[in-house]
């Protein structure tokens, strides 16, 4: 582990005193040092902000230029460099934000003062858009960062072996390149928003104080006037979040599966009616779902608390109780004193292998022992949202936000395992009862501006939900686009989900075509990736004609399968090899035409 | 009747859609390649009959499915035809492991002798068809206004004349078959079809011309004494004529059907009248002379009415047999009244003359299938795979018959019947004279259940055989979910036809041997009416019967039931209580 930066001698403070912080900072963890941050940003800013203080830097009078640069998958590096450039600006910095797939690298090395949010997708992955970044980063010819300060966030999920790998390895190749760290990587588990808050208050006020030695004359730059309504439109907090959600009705909830398919994917109208939710279609909307309270039983009985009503409600409804984390096993293993689970702990290897398939349950069950409501509520991870691509548009369901609910039921170490969220939906909600939700924009995934230009749609299983939402949203604005579908499912007869309305788009002339993989009506299994390659002539003709991809569904392998479909396809048609056809599916890719949902 | 000169009255809508089909073709082709449906444009699914092919859907879940914003649960039935029911045993291999892969996992064995996959859906049809064309069978004019699967007696190996009689079905099928090549072109040559279709050669169809027959055409060879393939229910049989062993030629018989509509009493089942005898040599000409003058003759206009039956009831047998003569040049010789003794399986092993052993097993409702106690289809497998040489026969009562076993391998075929729980034969003489037609949920026509349904019905009806000590009493019951008559009710001894769910029509008096239809006893009944109804009439038929008096003859000696004498007074004289 790196060593902590200490406070320096110059800081503001007495010899004593800076012992005395310093003494305190070194036993902190990072989720202290970051609510510690945390605490001192907002309590400048409770005081009446920097200026109060007579020692803290003032802000530059001429504008520090800052660069925030995000590599985003789900969005959430996005609003975190926006509330970033929101708390610069405060300070007077002249920040930009950019996503790190539109700079180009050189131009990057030419700034100065740069703060970089990174995501770390699935396995350890750069998100998909930050492709290129990320491999001309470490490209040989990559450019020198030598007059670059930086300092980087990293987002991850601890469920996840390679957490927050990505970071990482960008952070170190940054320092490897010449530039200069100035405050450590941070990193943040699913919930990220304290430490990053965190992490933007304390970066910010270093680098305050770093660039403002740089300039001889400090003032506050009062005067500054922000076009009000454009940064709060673009910055507005949201209307609701996972934490301040809206108690909406369900209206509708049908199983969409025929009898005898093996699949459940539940079409969920949801009222919205009254609470002002704004959404487009290719937004995602959160469900906070309430745990299995069967699972909720079984890890209070196990830890001894079943008699506990406040334990109860708080895994119910904010406590993860199924995502299981190496540092959990940690905890317990020293919690417990359990020989077995330390020794495990102590193995990286073998607890890999362990945590195949394991959730908190079985952790307890390991090693059981009885615990006090706080010690087992603090082993827990707050329990996250789940989000689901909106199926409809506003312009035809109005009122109604409809979602495509799979339900996730699998057996793992002689446990059935169930989704929290997916079978909330599917075993405990009923028609007319009720669901708390928030919206989550998906800026990166919305339909062409020009309602003229054709689109490709490649969304097997749920993926199909924005889809839905798009086809609606073309014919309530009468687009002119061609539209083409690649749907695929397990089986034509129980699994086609929205067939009678595909049917009536495809005979009203909206729906141009549309490609079908069952992969289970016959032995030799067919995917939607095996459809885009048979139709590669036409696909390539489309995309010719400028027409935009989409794809939402499964990340692991349909979207890797699809992406390789698409590099063959144009390599094929094209007749040029597979890293040249990669190239170009790239600049469509920048130019805003290969758009993926994945998850 | 008057109108039968009517030159005004418009053709029926399938007589439009065969003549603008191009040779069966229409629009099948490309309907295929539409992968939003699963069904096939409404016109397609008329000419696709003739292809052997019907497009159904699974009823038991049709609610359903609009609220799941599905449409129809659509799947095909294909019939492949079997002329004889004879198959080798890796045909019988390639079709189950089609129905595994293409169907839904079962093979029927239809009442005539075909075998039917059901479940099949619309991206799964050509390459079943394509996969039954490689194992040497077809599916072509397997349903359809043409000649269908010509049925023949079991069993080819048990005499030199039963050997004649599946030549001259297996000859008739194939002179009767459609030309036309859009059957190959659509299933078997595949993908090239639809751009081809544009400039596809209409073939010439020499026996059926362009808008082929009327309607349905069934053809059978019989030979006594067992009327097994049920020669008066069909339009055209011949019936073998011995002379001291030896074939000497045949008796042919016309006009037979089954089909009829409820409430409509100008629609009725008939048995077929005596057209003539013929030689051995004559038969297929005679055949082909028969279907030409249905063709001609035939009603166009209205398809309840069109088949060969109404045609001779109509017109009379003499007028049919001088038409037929005189395309034929020669006049037919007089008949040599058949004599039929029973028309049920002969369940078990016999040895036949050349040596080698038959074996007739029982199927529930013709279904083969893994049931939990009963593992029929996995048993077939097994002993196809084993079998060296050997022979399988669908046989017209839809059981199997494995034929042509070897001495050597008989232990090994009876191990694995046992293995498997392959009880040989039925409980009670009832069971073993059964018959259902598929129904629901995949027929289309179906009122009520038959095939899932008989079974149990039988085990009720067994307890009141117990009762009047019938159990091991031959008697014939079928059952169907509709009047038009798959499994050939309305010459069964015992027959219930469907209503509605759960109810039925029953019909008594048909005769054990085939010659006699039944008639309306009760209508509209359901389960419990049904064994309040036939207990006591079973027991009166236990006690006061004459000696090798049948059930259906006791019936009407005393008096519950006026015989039916021909089929145009099937629906006079009830007794409806």
């Amino acid at each position: 582990m790196a060593s902590l930066p200490l406070l320096p001698s110059s800081a503001p403070f007495r010899p004593e005193e800076i012992a005395a912080l310093n003494g305190v900072i070194t036993k902190t963890s990072p989720e202290q040092r970051a609510w510690l941050s945390g605490f001192l940003a907002g309590f400048q800013a409770g005081t009446g902000g920097a200026q109060t203080a007579a020692t803290a830097p003032q802000a530059p009078a001429k504008k520090v230029p800052l660069l925030i640069l995000f590599a985003t998958e789900s969005g959430n590096a996005e609003t975190l460099a926006a509330q970033t450039r929101k708390a610069a600006q405060k300070l007077g910095f002249a920040a930009k934000v950019s996503d790190v797939a539109d700079i180009a690298l050189a131009d990057m090395a030419k700034a100065e003062n740069v703060l970089i949010i990174v995501s770390t997708w699935g396995e350890g992955d750069p998100p998909q858009r930050a492709m290129d970044f990320y491999n001309g980063l470490l490209a040989e010819d990559a450019p020198r960062f030598d007059k670059t300060r930086f300092s980087l966030l990293a987002l991850g999920d601890r469920a996840y072996v390679n957490f927050c790998m990505t970071g990482h390895i960008i952070d170190e190749r940054l320092v490897a390149l010449g530039a200069k760290r100035f405050a450590p990587l941070v990193e943040c588990d699913v919930d990220f928003a304290k430490p990053a808050a965190g992490w933007i208050a304390s970066t910010l006020d270093v680098l305050q104080k770093e660039t403002a030695d740089e300039h001889a004359v400090i003032h506050v730059d009062f005067a500054r006037t922000v076009p009000a309504a454009a940064e709060d439109d673009e910055d507005a907090e949201p209307l609701y979040t996972r934490d301040r959600p809206f108690e909406a009705e369900i209206s509708e909830l049908i199983n969409l599966n025929g009898t005898g398919s093996s699949a459940e994917t539940w079409h969920t109208e949801i009222s919205v009616e009254g609470s002002g939710l704004v959404h487009v279609p290719g937004d995602a909307l959160g469900i906070v779902p309430v745990n299995d309270p069967a699972l909720v039983e079984d890890i209070l009985s196990v830890s001894g608390l079943t008699g506990d009503a406040a334990v109860r409600e708080a895994l119910s409804e904010a406590q993860d109780i199924t995502t299981l984390t190496r540092p959990q096993v940690e905890a317990y293993a020293k919690l417990t004193d359990s020989a077995a689970l330390k020794a495990l702990a102590a193995d990286p290897n073998a607890l890999t292998a362990w945590l195949q398939g394991r959730q908190v349950i079985d952790l307890l069950e390991a090693a059981p022992a009885k615990l006090d409501a706080a010690t087992l509520t603090g082993l827990l991870r707050p329990l996250p949202g789940r989000l689901y691509s909106i199926a409809s548009s506003a312009k035809a369901a109005e009122d109604e936000v409809h979602l495509l609910v799979s339900a996730v039921r699998y057996q793992t170490h002689g446990r059935k395992r169930s989704g929290v969220a997916s079978v909330d939906i599917a075993e405990r909600r009923k028609k007319g009862g009720s669901l708390k939700v928030y919206l989550k924009a998906n800026p990166h995934f919305r339909l062409p501006a020009d309602p003229s230009r054709a689109v490709i749609m490649i969304g097997p299983g749920t993926g199909v939900a924005p889809f839905r939402a798009f086809m609606q949203e073309r014919e309530a604005i009468g687009a002119t686009g061609r539209n083409w579908l690649f749907f695929g499912n397990r089986h034509f007869t129980n699994d086609f989900l929205y067939q009678l309305e595909w049917q009536d788009w495809k005979k009203s002339g909206l729906l141009t075509r549309i490609d079908t993989a069952f992969s289970r009506d016959q032995r030799e299994k067919v995917y939607v990736q095996n459809r885009i390659w048979e139709q590669r002539r036409e696909l390539y003709r489309w995309m010719q004609d400028g027409a935009a991809i989409y794809v939402c569904g499964d990340a692991n392998a349909m979207a890797k399968d699809v992406n390789h479909a698409l590099i063959r396809v144009i390599a094929d048609q094209a007749g040029i090899d597979e890293t040249a056809a990669a190239a170009k599916l790239d600049t469509i890719r920048r130019d805003g035409r290969y758009l993926r949902d994945v998850y | 009747m008057a109108d039968i000169t009517d030159e005004k009255k418009p053709l029926s809508r399938n007589e439009g859609i065969k003549s603008a089909s191009r040779g069966l073709r229409g629009g099948i082709a490309e309907g295929l390649t539409d992968v939003i449906t699963g069904q096939l444009d409404e016109d397609d699914t008329q000419l696709t009959k003739f292809h052997g092919i019907y497009q159904q859907d699974d009823r038991d879940i049709r609610a359903e499915r609009g609220r799941k914003k599905m449409e129809k649960a659509f799947s095909f039935m294909a019939r492949v035809r079997v002329p004889g029911g004879q198959m080798t045993p890796a045909q019988w291999l390639a079709l189950d492991d089609i129905a595994d892969e293409r169907a839904n996992g079962t093979l029927r064995v239809t009442t005539r002798q075909a075998i039917q996959f059901h479940g099949i859906i619309k991206s799964n049809l050509r390459p079943a068809i394509a996969t039954i064309n490689k194992a040497l069978l077809d599916t072509l004019a397997a349903c359809g206004d043409v000649n269908r699967n010509v049925m023949c007696a079991v069993n080819p190996y048990e005499s030199a004349v039963h050997a004649q009689a599946l030549k001259l079905a297996q000859d008739m099928s194939d002179h009767l078959s459609p030309r036309t090549t859009a059957y190959h072109e659509i299933w078997i040559d595949g993908e090239n079809v639809v751009e081809s279709a544009g400039n596809a050669k209409e073939e010439d169809e020499p026996i059926y011309g362009k808008t082929y027959l009327p309607r349905k055409f069934k053809a059978t060879v019989a030979v006594p004494p067992q009327n097994d393939v049920d020669v008066y229910a069909h339009d055209l049989s011949f019936v073998a004529v011995l002379k001291d062993d030896t074939l000497i030629g045949w008796d042919v018989l016309v006009g037979g059907g089954m089909g009829m509509t409820h409430g409509e009493t100008d629609t009725f089942p008939r048995t077929a009248d005596v057209l003539g005898f013929c030689t051995p040599e004559q038969a297929v000409d005679v055949a082909e002379k028969v279907v030409i003058v249905q063709r001609d003759f035939g009603d166009r206009s209205v398809r309840k009415h069109a088949r060969l039956k109404y045609t001779i009831e109509n017109r009379g047998i003499d007028w049919f047999r001088a038409e037929v003569e005189t395309r034929l040049g020669y006049k037919l010789g007089p008949v040599h009244v058949p004599e039929f003794k029973s028309r049920g399986d002969r369940y078990g092993w016999v040895q036949g003359d050349n040596g080698l052993w038959h074996v007739t097993l029982f199927l529930e409702s013709g279904r083969v299938k893994d049931w939990p106690e009963k593992k029929l289809q996995t048993g077939m497998r097994e002993i196809a795979r084993m079998l060296d040489g050997g022979v399988i026969i669908l046989t017209p009562n839809q059981n199997l018959t494995i034929a042509n076993i070897s001495a050597e391998q008989k232990p090994a075929v009876e191990a694995l019947l046992a293995e498997h729980n392959m009880a040989i034969t039925a409980d009670s003489g009832l069971r073993r004279n059964s018959m259902a037609c598929v129904a629901l949920p995949t027929c289309g026509l179906a009122l009520a259940e038959s095939e899932r349904y008989m079974p149990d019905l039988l085990t009720a009806l067994e307890s009141e055989l117990a009762l009047a000590g019938l159990t091991e009493d031959e008697i014939t019951i079928r059952m169907t979910g509709c009047p038009n008559g798959c499994a050939r009710p309305y010459l069964a001894e015992i027959a219930f036809v469907g209503r509605g769910p759960g109810t039925y029509n029953l019909y008594l008096g048909g005769s054990l041997e085939g010659e006699r239809l039944n008639k309306l006893y009760r209508q509209d009944i359901g389960e419990a009416a049904i064994l309040a109804e036939l207990g006591p009439l079973l027991r009166q038929y236990a006690t006061e019967r004459k000696t090798a008096e049948s059930f259906g003859d006791f019936v009407i000696r005393t008096g519950h039931i006026a015989a039916t004498t021909a089929g145009n007074n099937f629906h006079a004289n009830l007794k409806l209580a």
